[in-house]
């Protein structure tokens, strides 16, 4: 599989692609090198996709913890996806990949870059997707207004 | 209590400038880089087929260890449909949702609809042209298959 998303990035003039056999190995990727964007699957060893993202968003030594990540993943059930959500995740690509599916994340990662949220509990992309602009409640919680602050 | 911050995308580095990044979307959009990227694909399928089959042979010999069959079926169900074997890759998925289920129930999985399937993903993977359909109808005769098994395992409990 990592050979046929090389051949499709190579494709689309992607060229300068760094590979990693796990989680661990792409840790020492990134904190040698700048990288636009990550693929990763989830189903990794020893380290899975979602540990190696939680690893990304949230270490203190990581080397950009505001790196899109993609995960490319068979796992299509709803609770794997949300795992993937909450663990940092900024676009799930779900298997069988299509050149057209990559593509398309790739080019939603450039093209709308998300809101981070740093909580207690999370950092990572902002999980709602949709931003209605003139939306002015309900709102989700009672306290959003207080505990919100717009960096 | 701590307040939860928004950092918006113009607070962090981005990748490329906007509008570099609305030309190479673009550009990663058109029915060009799509049609290019099918041909990677077709140019790879025989490779990706090989790479199916030998999980297919894989498959057959861990059929008695759910854990490891699972693993199997859901690399199969993966990049079957990429490598043109969609038959074997839905049989896959069927499995392995069949699986999922019946954890779901805390039942143990029946041997005969695990057999089943194995043997079905085995034939549809090594299949062409007609027997393609073939495998297709298979695929639907077994998910008719798990529902009942599942309706049953469920009534059971």
């Amino acid at each position: 599989m990592r050979g046929l998303l090389r051949s499709l990035l190579n494709s689309a003039g992607m060229h300068d692609i760094h590979e990693a056999a796990d989680g661990s190995a792409a840790l020492a990727v990134l904190a040698a090198r700048k990288c636009d964007f990550i693929l990763c699957d989830l189903a990794m060893q020893p380290m899975d996709g979602l540990e190696f993202t939680r690893e990304v968003r949230r270490s203190k030594i990581s080397a950009n913890p505001f790196v899109p990540i993609i995960m490319v993943s068979g796992y299509t059930e709803k609770r794997r996806v949300e795992a993937a959500r909450d663990a940092g995740v900024t676009e799930f690509l779900a298997k069988p990949v299509t050149s057209q599916s990559l593509y398309s994340r790739i080019a939603e990662i450039m093209e709308r870059p998300r809101a981070f949220i740093r909580s207690a509990s999370y950092f990572g992309p902002d999980r709602r997707r949709k931003a209605t602009e003139n939306y002015a409640g309900p709102w989700r919680r009672q306290d959003d207004m207080h505990d919100l602050e717009v960096q | 209590m701590s307040k939860n911050q928004i950092i918006p995308p113009e607070s962090y580095p981005q990748m490329v400038s906007k509008s570099e990044a609305a030309r190479i979307s673009r550009a990663l959009r058109s029915p060009e880089a799509i049609q290019h990227g099918n041909r990677v694909i077709e140019d790879a399928s025989h490779a990706l087929r090989e790479g199916v089959r030998d999980y297919v042979r894989a498959l057959e010999t861990v059929i008695g260890d759910h854990r490891q069959t699972y693993e199997k079926a859901h690399e199969i169900r993966g990049f079957a449909e990429t490598a043109g074997l969609a038959a074997a890759g839905r049989i896959a998925d069927g499995l392995c949702g069949y699986f999922d289920e019946m954890e779901k129930l805390g039942a143990k999985p029946d041997r005969n609809v695990i057999a089943l399937h194995v043997s079905a993903i085995a034939r549809a993977a090594y299949a062409e042209d007609e027997a393609i359909r073939m495998g297709n109808m298979v695929a639907k005769e077994l998910a008719t298959l798990v529902q009942r098994k599942l309706a049953e395992t469920a009534a059971g409990n």
